[in-house]
């Protein structure tokens, strides 16, 4: 039996690339800018952001609180509109959400009416997938998030941390290629969010999606990525990108007393500090 | 309940919950106790107010009565009929306008104006319009029930969490799916709190409508006895409607939390 996160997918539109010219970035986004209307009128949330991410690349983007950058994986995601700009993934346009970009929120969005079983199949019963293949699939991956045993129990049964894990299995069930995570450890307790920074870590070097993770964290940021995203306050812009060049597999434990990673880390830490002071915020 | 939990926890005297349960069954014991003395020492006319141990008497006596059946019968189709087309009407038009601005801005003004009206009021403009039957008896059931179906329907629908929605989108459920697959779901929280609602508007809108339009049902059958003098039948229907009020509304509960275990919080 095929492990369902190893596994690829054998539609050729599903494989890394497939239509976009060799090399080409996995991720394309140009001169993104969004507007809201608001009562008082117009807000500008993202002012020409410019993005790219390769296959298998970890992309981490931060940024002061409010900026914006929620907002920008969901037009990734192609649940929100752009006002200006594009969106390229594997060299087309994006037209709304697919299931090839699974997305992770922070408040755990499962459905409440649905067993772990249910959440974690719930995209395989909408593509017609025969019951029986699904669990078994479903019990796989429910397995790898170390959640065997709960299968019967609702979210309203389960902690925090663990309705995570169903969020992760429910999105990666469908095999996307990227994986969009929204502040996804933000709202766990800290000994629970190393764990499953460990364990979504191991299953991204397995799998190799190429994965867009916004946080407000700076250290889980240099832990988690290969590259990173700072952005301005609002309206966001792109402040600089910092490719983490520190040796993988990481030890979040040693890493932290490295050269090069206090040198990453006051680098942000000065960028995203110079956006507070400009922004007058206080958080 | 709460407090009575909160008074058993650990480290308390079992006096404040022994209290807790002891008095409303002595607030109860002495309503029953005044219902069966007062009568019988004098105060009041068994006439007017029968005492309780005959009452209950009574009750067994008229369960046992075929016209009483017949006329239960004809009451439970009738509610039946007018709690159903008010939830085959409520849902859908209660969802649709948490989803669809247009609509809400459409129907909430006639909910504003409807609410505060008295149901009854409307009972013999209902017979001017279809007669004195059971398209009458039925339609105030329904225009009864549809205010908190609709209601609820519309806050459950309306508050959806976006995210919820865009997690089945983004797990390729399509629009018209999410009808069925999410955004029910995710309101019937609220709409089986209003369904509750609805419940004891229809015993009453039923009951009212019976006693105004007579012909057949338990509130005819109650209006006859009074016309015939008949206090204890009068006394013995109005406790057999009340448990039956109690007992729907008890099943019902039991019901929804056996049905739907992921449910949270009250219903």
């Amino acid at each position: 039996m095929a492990d369902p996160v190893t596994e690829r997918s054998t539609t050729a539109a599903r494989q890394p690339g497939a239509d976009a010219p060799p090399g080409a970035p996995k991720i394309e986004v140009r001169g993104l800018r969004k507007v809201f209307a608001s009562r008082r009128g117009e807000v500008t949330a993202i002012d020409g952001v410019d993005f790219s991410a390769s296959a298998g690349e970890f992309v981490s983007i931060v940024g002061p609180s409010g900026c914006g950058k929620s907002t920008f994986l969901y037009i990734v995601g192609g649940f929100v509109d752009a006002t200006d700009g594009t969106v390229v993934v594997d060299g087309s346009p994006i037209t709304g959400p697919d299931p090839a970009r699974g997305i992770v929120f922070q408040e755990f969005v499962l459905f409440p009416w649905k067993t772990v079983m249910g959440n974690v199949t719930y995209g395989l019963a909408e593509q017609g997938v025969p019951r029986s293949e699904r669990r078994e699939r479903a019990r796989q991956l429910i397995e790898t998030v170390k959640l065997t045993g709960f299968e019967r129990h609702f979210p309203k049964e389960l902690s925090g941390g663990m309705k995570q894990r169903v969020a992760l299995a429910r999105t990666l069930i469908m095999d996307p290629d990227i994986l969009l995570m929204d502040e996804p450890f933000g709202a766990i307790d800290a000994q629970t969010r190393v764990i499953l920074q460990a364990e979504l870590i191991q299953i991204w070097e397995r799998t190799k999606k190429t994965v867009l993770f916004v946080t407000h964290s700076v250290e889980e940021a240099l832990y988690l990525s290969d590259k990173v995203y700072v952005l301005s306050g609002r309206p966001a812009r792109v402040k600089e990108v910092i490719e983490v060049d520190l040796p993988r597999p990481r030890d979040p434990e040693q890493i932290v007393g490295t050269e090069a990673y206090g040198r990453l880390h006051r680098r942000i830490w000065g960028l995203l500090e110079q956006e507070h002071r400009a922004h007058g915020d206080d958080r | 309940m709460a407090t009575t939990a909160e008074a058993s926890g650990p480290g308390r005297r079992p006096g404040p919950a022994a209290a807790a349960i002891a008095l409303p069954i002595l607030s109860v014991a002495a309503l029953l106790g005044l219902w069966e003395l007062a009568p019988r020492i004098g105060l009041v006319r068994p006439t007017s107010v029968p005492p309780f141990s005959d009452v209950i008497a009574e009750v067994v006596t008229v369960l046992g009565r075929p016209e009483f059946l017949d006329n239960l019968g004809s009451s439970a189709q009738r509610w039946a009929a007018g709690f159903a087309l008010a939830i085959l009407i409520g849902i859908p038009l209660g969802t649709l306008m948490g989803r669809w601005r247009p609509l809400y801005n459409l129907v909430d003004p006639l909910l504003v104006v409807g609410y505060p009206v008295p149901k009854a009021a409307l009972i013999l403009i209902f017979v001017l319009w279809w007669g004195a039957g059971n398209v009458s008896r039925i339609g105030i059931i329904i225009v009864g029930c549809l205010i908190p179906i609709v209601i609820s329907s519309y806050h459950g629908a309306h508050g959806i969490e976006p995210r919820l929605l865009w997690s089945a989108r983004g797990l390729g459920t399509g629009r018209l799916g999410s009808w069925f697959r999410v955004i029910l779901p995710a309101a019937l929280p609220q709409i089986l709190s209003g369904l509750r609602l609805a419940i004891a508007i229809s015993i009453f809108t039923l009951l009212g409508s019976e006693l105004l339009i007579r012909g057949s049902g338990m509130g005819a059958f109650m209006f006859t006895a009074l016309d015939n003098g008949q206090t204890l039948v009068v006394f013995a229907m109005s406790t057999i409607i009340a448990v039956i009020g109690f007992m729907l509304d008890f099943l019902y509960v039991r019901a929804v939390r056996r049905g739907l275990p992921w449910l949270e919080g009250e219903i």
